[in-house]
């Protein structure tokens, strides 16, 4: 084999989810009425922005050989104290900063200070008390859910102040704000796993983490940054939900988790850890809302959407062992 | 001889009752090539352990360039010059050749104030390094998992070559290695050694400490059960030692103790 088609070859196999994604927009734009639009493809993107900032914590988290069970729940939570503190009607306490584009910044923070928070909580108790993450984060996610709940009494905050609102109406280049922030997130992150030394570091540890902490790696700081990225990027999750339904309800975003876990692994990460890159769970998240979409123009009970998503977990996941072999043929 | 390189004294591990390493003393000086002999469960690997950081010994202290020393971790250890290929592979088969030669102590340039992983000039590094050694991988950017474990433990070997420090532990460094590659690789220890770092090699072939190291220690039962220069003792003696047939006292490995740099060190 000539240097040159191994290279193509490992291309492909590198970026397979962006190709069975063109595969799947085509098909359906091909036997879809309809589907072949800008507007339905702004809004695959659209509609996709929520599930993908949620899908970078949770990927960067696998990729390092863990588990985050709760970035679901603390979505939520970061969502509901963005909710309260700045919905004017229900619940909300509908607290005005003057002038009023300071509260999108405020709310903003507010709601990454809480996801970092705890974030930072679950890294500290899976790497300093060493006990299972899977264990550990599934606590957090029932126990946050219940502090939603909780703070919330069951009801909801609606009338999000309009000057943050603003966000999720404002369209650049026919892409409303929120999406730009999740292709920013992906983007900016993507850059730091590939390009520096703390992404690197991530994937090694997920690859052989005692041979990273023989070479000297950070490793108990290095996980601890990643599950508060997690956190951190679940938060800013939330507050793209706040926004996007204006305000917050108590079970806001019940079931997201199913679905990042989904992307995640369409996206070609490995739960064994140590393998997938950034783009790929973008592209599986796009992929996931474009059936979606698909199921919609359809005409299709939306109940069909979730037998759809399992089988397409399941596809992945034999996708993934059939790269392998290709793989182990090409070395 | 001048100062030793490191200096272990009267060193000890327990784990609960049961004494992994019952008070161990050896010097080794820089340039040298000292093989650690000793049967399975004699506690070698845990004298390595507690010497390359990550293990910290029951009693007794160690002096690192006739300083006191004690790793807490293998990266206080690192920071201090001391280098260590372990018997099961330290390598992240998920990434590149050039990730795992660089592992924890990558180039980066700055940008923005962000250190950037500088590829070019790492892949540069591997490439060179490798073909000095005369170790022939296809491409330094195909994950190592795709290697043969010859091709793994070559990666290491040129791996503690190039960053040198001062003394180098190698456990059982040639296990997955062929005749010519094993050859290539005791090559390579000499040529470290010539460079002035002090070179342990803990090995179960004979005929390889022989080759290649200037001392042997034997350790048997969590003790020192021999020491003695290469020149002076035969394997046979060696294996005796090993086995404890023979006392202790006989033969050149009385000499060795009684020579040894441990009690020198005592009497300045």
């Amino acid at each position: 084999m000539t240097p040159h088609t191994r290279r193509t070859l490992e291309f492909v196999l590198d970026n397979l989810v962006w190709f069975m994604l063109l595969f799947v927009l085509a098909i359906f734009s091909l036997f879809i009425p309809n589907y072949f639009q800008l507007g339905i493809f702004a809004n695959i993107i659209e509609a996709s922005s929520v599930l993908g900032v949620m899908s970078i914590g949770l990927a960067l988290v696998i990729i390092t050989g863990h588990m985050d069970l709760s970035v679901e729940s603390v979505a939520a939570l970061s969502a509901m104290t963005v909710g309260i503190l700045f919905c004017s009607a229900g619940i909300g306490y509908g607290f005005q900063l003057h002038p009023e584009w300071l509260m999108v910044p405020v709310s903003l923070l507010i709601a990454i200070a809480v996801g970092s928070l705890i974030g930072l909580f679950n890294g500290v108790l899976v790497v300093k008390a060493r006990m299972n993450a899977f264990i550990i984060t599934l606590a957090s996610y029932i126990w946050v859910r219940g502090l939603v709940v909780a703070v919330s009494g069951g009801r909801s905050a609606q009338d999000l102040a309009p000057a943050i609102r603003w966000f999720g109406i404002q369209r650049v280049l026919g892409l409303p704000l929120t999406a730009w922030i999740a292709i920013g997130c992906f983007v900016l992150f993507s850059w730091f796993m590939a390009r520096t030394p703390f992404g690197r570091h991530l994937v090694m540890i997920g690859g052989n983490e005692t041979a990273t902490y023989r070479a000297g790696i950070r490793v108990t700081r290095n996980l601890i940054i990643a599950f508060a990225l997690a956190g951190a990027t679940a938060g800013l999750a939330g507050w793209l939900l706040t926004i996007r339904t204006s305000g917050a309800t108590a079970n806001l975003g019940v079931g997201l988790l199913f679905n990042a876990f989904a992307a995640v692994v369409i996206g070609g990460v490995s739960l064994k850890g140590g393998v997938g890159s950034l783009p790929g769970v973008y592209a599986g998240v796009l992929l996931l809302s474009s059936i979606n979409t698909a199921i919609n123009l359809m005409g299709l009970p939306a109940n069909f959407t979730q037998v759809i998503h399992g089988l397409l977990v399941l596809a992945a996941v034999l996708l993934d062992t059939l790269k392998q072999t290709i793989r182990q043929r090409l070395a | 001889m001048s100062e030793p390189l490191l200096v272990l004294d009267n060193i000890t591990k327990n784990y609960g009752a049961i004494h992994a390493l019952k008070g161990v003393s050896f010097s080794i000086g820089r340039g040298e090539v000292v093989a650690l002999l000793g049967d399975n469960g004699a506690g070698k690997s845990t004298l390595v352990k507690i010497i390359a950081g990550g293990l910290e010994p029951s009693s007794g202290r160690m002096l690192f360039e006739g300083k006191e020393f004690l790793a807490r971790t293998p990266a206080e250890a690192k920071a201090a010059g001391i280098e260590t290929v372990y018997q099961d592979l330290s390598l992240c088969t998920n990434v590149d050749v050039v990730a795992n030669f660089f592992m924890g102590r990558e180039i980066t340039r700055k940008v923005l104030g962000i250190p950037v992983l500088d590829e070019t000039a790492m892949e540069q590094v591997v490439g060179n390094a490798l073909a000095n050694a005369g170790t022939r991988i296809p491409s330094l950017r195909t994950k190592v998992e795709h290697l043969s474990g010859g091709q793994r433990q070559a990666i290491e070997l040129n791996r503690f070559v190039h960053w040198g420090g001062k003394l180098v532990l190698l456990d059982e460094p040639f296990a997955a290695l062929g005749v010519e590659q094993t050859r290539r690789g005791l090559d390579m220890i000499r040529q470290v050694a010539r460079q002035g770092i002090g070179v342990i090699i803990i090995t179960h072939i004979m005929q390889q400490a022989f080759q290649v190291a200037d001392r042997i220690v034997v350790i048997r039962q969590g003790v020192v059960a021999g020491d003695v220069p290469t020149n002076r003792t035969s394997p046979d003696a060696v294996i005796g030692m090993i086995t404890g047939e023979t006392l202790a006292g006989a033969g050149p490995a009385a000499e060795g103790q009684k020579r040894g740099p441990v009690q020198e060190e005592r009497t300045i």
